[in-house]
């Protein structure tokens, strides 16, 4: 097994044909396995574009990304759907539900994809995550008749229901309250320590990225710095997203 | 590997949580359906009762003697020969009829043979003479092809030396009920007389002059020594051109002509109307067509978000349009069975509408059931694929972002 679940080389991002914009500069990144790393950087950083790259659901321009000692460029879209399927799961801010099934259902869906109608097995397993993540009493409501923490809640199951290697999250608590949001990050946490599952997430929040192993901070499509909380300490990490700014080399302090 | 139809599981959710607008475009689909059920079954039921009144009645195929050219006439000379046509001739018959009969009979597509002995003659009332056809059958067949029994209005069907049947045309004409006497009168100016033993009405232009006798009786009468032509019926009216053409070839001196043949610019008439028919079919099939492409590429836009979601978490590309084509073929099935019932229910309703204004029933068959339903699953699951090729195509990236 690799130590590093995921490896970046030289990845770079850049949208559209006639008007071309350079989101991602010559990304290198490591990422070790069952780690928690935590990206930041202002609005228009390029955090959630890596994330997708990363994801597997937005093709790089250029670059390697290996995942679990696997590469991925140039690998065609159905191998990429599957690896997805069975390897990644997701937690997308607007928690991105189906709004035509119900809560059981819509945490099933990964394993349909995967292998059709669920054993009996599997459904115990399925509503063990369920009790895990607190949904119980909701299980057979339709995802509209919940709450966001509720629905948030719901995504990490459906995450976790293929036992992915890597989950990414994107804002996962952005669309939430205080507490509903703190929630939702002690299931992440939680997840990430005893399903040995590798947690990558983007965050705004700076209290959010220093509850994380690593934390990579992005300006302008660059990483900047990176920061390892566990050897640095908490307050050292949080003084230095404080009070230093952080500049790429080579560019001006403006 | 288990089977894995996930995709059909995720397209009929859709559908069912789409209820309006899954109603709707059931609704168009059955409708259209509907329409071509019952113009199907109108057009084909009124073909079936102009073929049936034209030629049900009456033989379907007849047998008469070979056509014959005046043959010259040797006045003497070398040089010249007269056509003019001579002063006695023989009269066309059928002389060995019962071989003909006998082989025909050994054909399971013919239900029904009668030799015929055909004249005119004259029934006389007071001073005024009606002119009538004279017509010789031989029983139980030769009723049977013109379906006298059926179409009986009074006494019976039954006619023996003595007894007449008469076209109700005819009776009224001279007043004759059943049981009555009456005076024919043959070419030659001999007389018999007759009793009416049955009056029918077969409908027809050429029927309301006839007077049935038995087939001897009306060979001695007229001097008939074979038969004028041998009548044939059979199962499928359709049958006859080629039962006519089988037999051409074996029966010398004889010529067979099948209702097909004399009622050419019927059947033309009729095949013209199937083929409008068949445009209207093709318009509506069209339209339909052209309502679910529209309402699935709507769908498909309208789902959008569902299809990032499900391709984000490992739907292929290949199974993102499978459930489009899913769709539409769960449309299009649904919806035309509901439109047989609807079509079905359409039919009764006009024909009990129209009531006596129309002398014929829906004709219902089989391939009417099958033909619309297949015709409109594969029309509904053909104008799914431009919507599945647009979700096949569409990069989760773009809706996840968009939120």
């Amino acid at each position: 097994m690799a130590d590093n679940m995921i490896r970046v080389k030289g990845l770079n991002k850049i949208y559209g044909r006639v008007v071309k914009t350079h989101v991602l500069y010559d990304i290198d990144l490591e990422i070790e396995t069952n780690s928690f790393t935590a990206m930041i950087g202002p609005s228009g950083s390029g955090k959630s574009t890596l994330l997708s790259c990363l994801g597997l659901l937005d093709p790089p321009t250029s670059g390697e990304i290996v995942i679990d000692g696997q590469s991925f460029s140039n690998i065609n879209v159905n191998k990429l759907a599957s690896f997805r399927n069975e390897n990644i799961g997701f937690v997308f801010q607007f928690h991105h539900l189906l709004p035509e099934f119900t809560v059981f259902e819509n945490i099933l869906l990964p394993h349909w994809i995967k292998n059709g109608r669920p054993s009996p097995a599997l459904r115990e397993q399925a509503d063990r995550l369920i009790d895990r993540v607190g949904l119980r009493d909701i299980k057979d409501k339709y995802v509209t008749e919940i709450s966001g923490g509720q629905q948030q809640r719901v995504s990490i199951a459906r995450a976790l229901i293929n036992m992915p290697k890597v989950i990414f999250a994107d804002e996962p608590t952005g669309n939430l309250d205080r507490e509903s949001g703190t929630r939702v990050l002690e299931l992440l946490k939680e997840i990430n320590m005893e399903n040995n599952t590798t947690l990558v997430m983007v965050t705004h929040d700076r209290e959010v990225a220093l509850r994380s192993d690593h934390i990579i901070e992005l300006v302008d499509g660059r990483i900047c710095r990176t920061i390892d909380v566990r050897t640095s300490g908490r307050e050292t990490a949080l003084e230095m997203l404080e009070n230093l700014s952080c500049v790429l080399p080579g560019h001006m302090i403006t | 590997m288990s089977m894995n139809n996930y995709e059909i599981m995720i397209a009929w959710r859709f559908l069912v949580k789409g209820r309006l607008q899954t109603l709707f475009i059931i609704l168009g689909i059955s409708m259209g359906v509907a329409v071509q059920f019952f113009l199907f079954s109108l057009i084909g039921g009124l073909q079936n009762s102009i073929i049936e009144r034209t030629v049900g009645s009456s033989p379907h195929l007849i047998i008469s003697p070979e056509d014959r050219k005046p043959a010259p006439v040797d006045t003497g000379s070398v040089h010249m020969k007269d056509y003019r046509p001579a002063a006695l001739e023989e009269r066309p018959e059928i002389f060995s009829w019962q071989q003909y009969v006998l082989e025909l009979k050994k054909d399971k597509r013919i239900i029904s043979i009668s030799p015929a002995a055909n004249g005119n003659g004259f029934v006389l009332e007071g001073t005024t003479v009606h002119p009538v056809r004279v017509k010789g059958l031989l029983e139980p067949d030769g009723p049977d092809i013109y379906r006298i029994g059926q179409k009986l209005i009074s006494g019976s069907d039954r006619f023996s030396g003595e007894t007449a049947l008469i076209a109700k045309e005819l009776a009224d004409k001279l007043a004759l009920v059943t049981g009555d006497k009456f005076i024919l009168r043959n070419d030659s100016g001999q007389d018999i007389s007759l009793i009416t033993g049955g009056i029918f009405d077969l409908g027809t232009a050429t029927g309301s002059s006839l007077v049935v006798l038995s087939l001897d009786r009306v060979r001695a009468f007229f001097g008939i020594d074979g038969v004028s032509t041998i009548e044939v019926q059979v199962a499928d009216i359709f049958d006859a051109e080629s039962v006519a053409r089988k037999y051409s070839r074996y029966f010398s001196r004889v010529k067979l002509e099948s209702w097909q043949k004399t009622n050419k610019e019927m059947l033309a008439a009729l095949s013209s109307q199937s083929s409008s028919s068949y445009t209207i079919q093709f318009f509506v099939l069209f339209s339909i067509s052209l309502g679910i492409a529209s309402v699935l590429a709507i769908a498909a836009v309208q789902k959008s978000r569902q299809l990032g979601i499900l391709k984000a978490m490992g739907t292929t590309n290949l199974s993102s349009a499978k459930i489009f084509v899913v769709q539409g073929f769960i449309l299009g099935a649904t919806g035309s069975v509901a439109g047989l019932g609807i079509g079905y229910g359409i039919s009764i309703l006009f024909i009990k509408a129209m009531g006596d204004m129309i002398a014929f029933g829906l004709e219902i068959k089989t391939v009417y059931l099958i033909l619309p339903v297949l015709l409109a699953v594969i029309a509904s699951t053909v104008a799914a694929v431009i919507p599945a090729s647009r979700a096949s195509k569409l990069s989760p990236v773009e809706v996840i972002r968009n939120g």
